[in-house]
């Protein structure tokens, strides 16, 4: 049958089978394993409910069991063997990796990334969606911001090449500094050190937007009160800003860095495609990419240097999730 | 209401103009791509496209036909006009490829072994030489050529074998991707936000750091699995993968907007008798929507932006590609050097998210996260 | 007839343009100076109605277009159906669908030492008995191919897995002859002549070359060539063989000299279009447009002979643009080396059918239907050469033909990491500032690591 029509049927079936084992399972676990009848059905509806979390669980569980954690593992344990994956060498992969000349400037290089992105695309996202809180045309404008996020990472690459290109009838850049009368082109993408900012920027404008819409909907369910008592005490739109705004959403900041920085990590296409890695430009996924396959031992031991890279997010945010709990 | 937190007009002003300059810089890089994708690969070379409605002037080679020569007062003559169609202007021209805007219309250039030519601005021209005239010379002018905007570029790519298969096999991959995760991970993130258990910790601890795992690493022993249990590369394939990729995310963003639920109706609700299961689906859930369409949008994105579970989960042949891995193999690898057929590929990937974004974006307003609900 | 044929081949293979999208066979059975023969043997002794054959390769676009064709006709002859995908990022695709079991049943390298690698995880499955001895006989220097066909198996014994089926020539300089005859240049004969006429164009006010490395994630891949073009012409056909074999090592000072003599042209400021620097971010597929443009930024351009495709459209070969062969120093005694690289057929995943198709592509008639859409060089001694598209090609299967050192290009036999990786950064690196020695001493290190 045509990929259209299982893609309907597929979703028909995903939706109701997803929904029939939840409704069933949780109906056989009422009804009939630990019916809330009987002799003991405190004691029966106490089971049903240490039970019931893992069925709501279970399907998740078995897919990220099977996609993510099962590579994870398995992985890990080939980043403990030799290229071809027929000697074990324990460490040495990272042993040799980190006294890599190239590994180590994707490392420093990617924690530029983790620190300035995140950072820039907050702080962007916030600004933009205090900005546009009250505006009339604030919709128009932040659906025009959030617009390179449905832009794909080529499309993006594209783009900024007509920026970045060293080229003054091509390039953005080249043409505005032509423009004010520089000599010769400049490219951008060849500036020791800088040319990581420029390409950072990229991602930051296409994060941005993920920023503005999670920071701006949080704006909008701060209570009012708050907002009409500080003024009527007679703060100005600053000190709302800071000491009332910025402390209630706390928890939303640190979800969206947390995610940014996650994807910060992941992301090599922006590096991949517009300088292939060169001019010192290069980070720990793209480093990744140019050992996959080949050596997969030097690979699987980059990316779990990428995933140990974000425990101590990962370490936070679980003491928040603590901290909401109680 | 608006007046509330004391907008005086001059730092409404401001807020304006800010918006609008950050707006500007947003937009400009893509307006840029845009306006690319309807010119040529020689205008775009030519000339930024920020001076794309300008004419832009260019140097251009005509070539005299020897066969035309006239003998005229012993020199040989040839006569002629320029612009074998139509007509145009002529700026400046030349006899040497190395100086062809020398002299301006209207001048008669000296050009060696005693020969002449002169260019109107009309484009007539006369070259004249002592010697027999054997190949056709050249004559080098410069003159602006309009704009040329066309729609050359979307055609080609729309007329593109299989084009509308791809934007078929496109759709077919992301709405299961999209609404599937989203099922299921809205009962887990219940179940971590609202149901207290051991090991609740530890397993939010583990959603955040799968969410960081590498796609790569998955690829090859994913692959081999399902060509283990027989379903090989196939939609079935990317729609379970896409799935598996897309929960951690669905799970961390959909349980921190249902930890900002308001307890005291969930509490109420319990002690009037209600079930975890009917809590959920007669009250999280609704109450959830919002973030429920948030995360649809983003899952929407990724997937329909996606090229590289795409090229590995799904067939090769090209009745399977969806958009990407048309525009990236096919398109980007036979006209790497052509950016305004790239441009207005990319422009065509975009169109169907930017129209469900638009469409969508109230809800994406409502917010994925609130402080509190009302 | 046979003029209107082949006129109609050249105007299909020099036009640029939309899809046709069906199988429309170009050329009718029985029709032109096609060797016909060979197709209806082949098309008696198959019969392979209902089966398919998976394929894939790197060839996109256009040049998938004229292979979808070639296709049809085997199509056409055995009943099969031939399902063709190429991909830009063929290396990492196959390695992927052939590690995890979903291999096709052909695949197209353009590598060979790619092949090489999938060879020795027990990936291929070699040829038919008796193949290594017909391309011995039926290719010019058929020894050659076959050697670069056959590696090392899982268990380390060399079995011939890989048919050659395009060749490109690399060993060109493009240049407009206008430009020339304008300034008065003579094609130079010798690489001494050749560098003369770099000092006498800069003399006169203009830029001699054009080179550009860009190519997106395969940055640095047209300096490769450069340099092995510069082994060819500095060391002895043996001392190539040993560099790509790592026998000798990257870092030997006869390498790092070839890689200097490279370094001559493309890190002089004065001898390359936009300098030095702009050497490393060109697009290889935007640099040759500065040979068209007026006045004209450089005269020069080596690459090899598939870059008319990414000509500004309407140049017509042999008119606008030409090229002579990158010649070699008259003083080394030498000779003339020359520089290719090409396709091999390999099966990945073996069927009925597949060695059918090994067996169609060694009939002249398949090379033929490509030779006569353009763009198609091979070594093929039983092909009709009155079916290339135009003398352009024709003089280039010459340039084949007349030369006394053929040798593959050296990134595409070394291993993928060194050949598609470290070889490419390290010649960013050095056209951006790096020492010779710098880069080849990182170069040797990372091949170490993979012994």
């Amino acid at each position: 049958m045509s990929p259209l029509v299982q893609g309907i049927v597929t979703v028909i079936l995903g939706v109701g089978g997803c929904v029939g084992y939840f409704f069933l399972s949780n109906l056989i676990l009422d009804k009939v394993i630990f019916p809330a009848s009987g002799p003991r059905p405190g004691r029966n509806i106490n089971r049903a409910n240490l039970v019931r979390p893992w069925l709501f669980l279970f399907p998740a569980m078995v897919a990220l069991g099977l996609y993510l954690v099962y590579p994870v593992v398995g992985s890990f344990w080939r980043s403990l063997y030799n290229r071809s994956g027929d000697e074990f060498i324990g460490f040495g992969n990272y042993q040799t990796m980190f006294a890599d000349d190239g590994f180590q400037t994707a490392l420093f290089n990617n924690f530029l990334w983790v620190l300035v992105v995140p950072a820039a695309a907050t702080f962007f996202g916030l600004l933009v969606a205090q900005l546009t809180d009250r505006l009339r045309w604030g919709n128009i404008a932040k659906s025009l911001i959030f617009m390179p996020m449905a832009i794909s990472f080529v499309g993006a690459s594209l783009i900024w090449k007509f920026v970045y290109a060293n080229n003054a009838d091509i390039g953005l850049i080249n043409a505005i500094r032509d423009f004010f009368g520089a000599d010769e082109p400049l490219d951008v993408l060849q500036l020791n050190f800088w040319n990581n900012f420029f390409l950072m920027f990229i991602l930051v404008w296409i994060q941005t937007g993920f920023a503005m819409v999670i920071l701006s909907a949080a704006l909008r369910g701060i209570p009012e009160e708050t907002i009409e008592a500080a003024i009527i005490d007679g703060a100005n739109p600053f000190q709302i800003f800071f000491k009332i705004k910025v402390p209630q959403i706390m928890g939303t900041i640190v979800v969206v860095w947390t995610t940014i920085t996650i994807l910060v990590l992941k992301v090599f296409d922006i590096v991949y495609t517009m300088t292939g890695g060169n001019f010192g430009t290069e980070i720990l996924p793209s480093y990744m990419m140019s050992y996959m396959f080949r050596d997969d031992g030097r690979a699987t031991a980059v990316a779990f240097v990428i995933m140990i890279i974000v425990l101590p997010v990962m370490i936070w945010n679980i003491r928040q999730a603590r901290a909401e709990m109680r | 209401m608006d007046n509330i937190a004391g907008t005086k007009s001059a730092l409404s002003w401001v807020v304006n103009l800010s918006v609008i300059f950050l707006v500007v810089l947003w937009l400009i890089p893509t307006v840029g791509l845009l306006v690319s994708s309807f010119r040529d690969r020689d205008q775009i070379s030519a000339s930024g496209w920020w001076l794309s409605p300008f004419p832009v002037e260019q140097n251009f080679q005509a070539k005299a036909a020897a066969d035309d020569a006239t003998s005229q007062n012993g020199t040989n003559v040839i006569e002629g006009n320029l612009f074998s169609e139509g007509s145009g202007e002529v700026i400046r021209f030349g006899g040497s490829r190395n100086n062809p805007t020398a002299n301006a219309a209207g001048e008669t250039a000296e050009l060696s072994k005693d020969r002449t030519l002169t260019v109107q601005q009309n484009g007539d021209f006369v070259y004249t030489s002592p010697a027999e005239i054997k190949r056709d010379p050249s004559i080098y002018y410069s003159t602006k050529t309009p704009p040329k905007f066309s729609m050359d570029n979307y055609r080609t790519i729309m007329s593109s074998s299989n084009m509308d298969l791809a934007f078929i096999n496109t759709l077919t991959v992301t709405i299961p991707a999209t609404i599937i995760p989203i099922l299921i991970a809205a009962f887990a993130a219940y179940a971590l936000a609202w149901m207290d258990f051991a090991g609740r910790g530890v397993l939010i601890a583990v959603v955040v750091g799968l969410l960081v795992v590498p796609l790569q690493l998955a690829l090859v022993p994913l692959l081999q699995f399902h060509n283990k249990i027989g379903i090989g590369q196939s939609f079935l394939g990317i729609w379970m993968a896409h799935t598996g990729f897309g929960l951690p995310l669905a799970i961390y963003l959909l349980r921190n907007y249902m930890v900002g639920l308001p307890r005291d109706i969930i509490e109420s609700a319990k002690v009037d008798g209600a079930t975890d299961f009917q809590v959920f689906t007669r009250i999280v859930l609704p109450l959830s929507f919002p973030a429920l369409a948030s995360f649809a949008i983003f899952q929407f994105l990724w997937t329909w932006n996606d090229l590289l579970v795409a090229k590995v989960f799904l067939p090769s042949n090209s009745e399977s590609w969806v958009m990407t891995v048309k525009i990236a193999d096919d398109l980007l690898g036979s006209r790497g050097g052509d950016w305004g057929i790239l441009a207005a590929a990319a422009f065509i990937s975009i169109a169907v998210p930017l129209i469900v974004f638009f469409t969508m974006q109230r809800y994406l307003v409502r917010g994925l996260l609130a402080g509190s609900v009302k | 007839m046979k003029a209107q044929l082949l006129a109609g081949a050249a105007a299909l293979a020099l036009s640029a343009g939309i899809a046709q999208a069906d199988g429309h066979q170009p050329f009718a059975v029985g029709e032109g100076d096609f060797t016909w023969d060979s197709y209806n043997e082949f098309a008696e002794k198959y019969d392979l109605a209902g089966q398919t054959v998976e394929i894939t390769g790197a060839w996109t676009g256009n040049e998938k277009e004229k292979v979808d064709k070639v296709f049809s006709y085997f199509e056409s002859a055995t009943g099969a159906t031939v399902n063709y995908s190429g991909s830009d990022s063929f290396e990492q695709d196959i390695v992927i669908s052939a590690r995890s079991g979903s291999a096709p049943n052909l695949a197209a390298f353009p590598q060979p030492g790619l092949a090489a690698d999938l060879a020795s995880q027990g990936l291929l499955t070699p040829l038919a008995e008796g193949s290594g001895a017909w391309v011995r006989d039926n290719f010019a220097a058929g020894q050659s191919w076959v050697d670069l066909g056959t590696y090392a198996d899982a268990d380390g014994a060399d079995q011939l897995y890989g048919l050659f089926y395009r060749v490109d020539v690399k060993s060109l300089v493009w240049y407009s002859p206008e430009a020339f005859d304008e300034a008065g240049y003579d094609i130079p004969e010798s690489l001494e002549e050749l560098k003369e006429l770099t000092d006498q164009i800069v003399e006169e006010g203009g830029t001699p070359w054009c080179i550009g490395l860009g190519s997106g994630a395969a940055t640095g891949w047209p300096a490769t060539d450069w340099v092995e073009e510069m082994m060819l012409r500095t060391q002895s056909p043996a001392d190539y063989d040993a560099w790509v074999s790592n026998e000798m090592k990257f870092d030997d000072p006869k390498v790092i000299a070839a890689i200097e003599e490279f370094g001559y042209f493309a890190r002089n400021d004065a001898y390359v279009d936009g300098g030095a620097s702009a050497v490393a971010n060109t697009d290889f597929r935007d640099s040759p447009a500065g040979l068209f443009s007026i006045p004209p930024k450089c005269y020069m351009h080596r690459q090899a002979s598939f870059i008319p495709a990414f000509f500004p459209e309407g140049t017509v070969v042999g008119d606008d643009v030409d090229f002579f062969y990158f010649p070699a120093y008259a003083e080394k005694d030498l000779g003339k080396p020359v520089l290719g690289a090409g396709a091999l057929f390999a099966i990945t995943n073996p069927s009925e059918a597949t060695n059918a198709f090994i067996e169609f592509l060694k009939a002249p008639i398949s090379h033929e239907l490509w030779m006569a859409q353009g763009g198609f060089l091979t070594p093929h001694k039983g092909v009709n050469p009155a079916t290339y598209a135009d003398d352009s090609l024709r003089a280039q299967g010459d340039v084949l033909l007349n030369a006394t050192t053929f040798r593959f290009d050296a990134s595409d036999l070394m291993p993928g990491e060194i050949g598609a990786g470290a070889f490419w950064t390290g010649m960013v690196d050095y056209t951006t500032g790096a020492s010779a020695e710098d880069v080849a001493k990182g170069i040797q290190e990372r091949w170490d690591a993979i012994q």
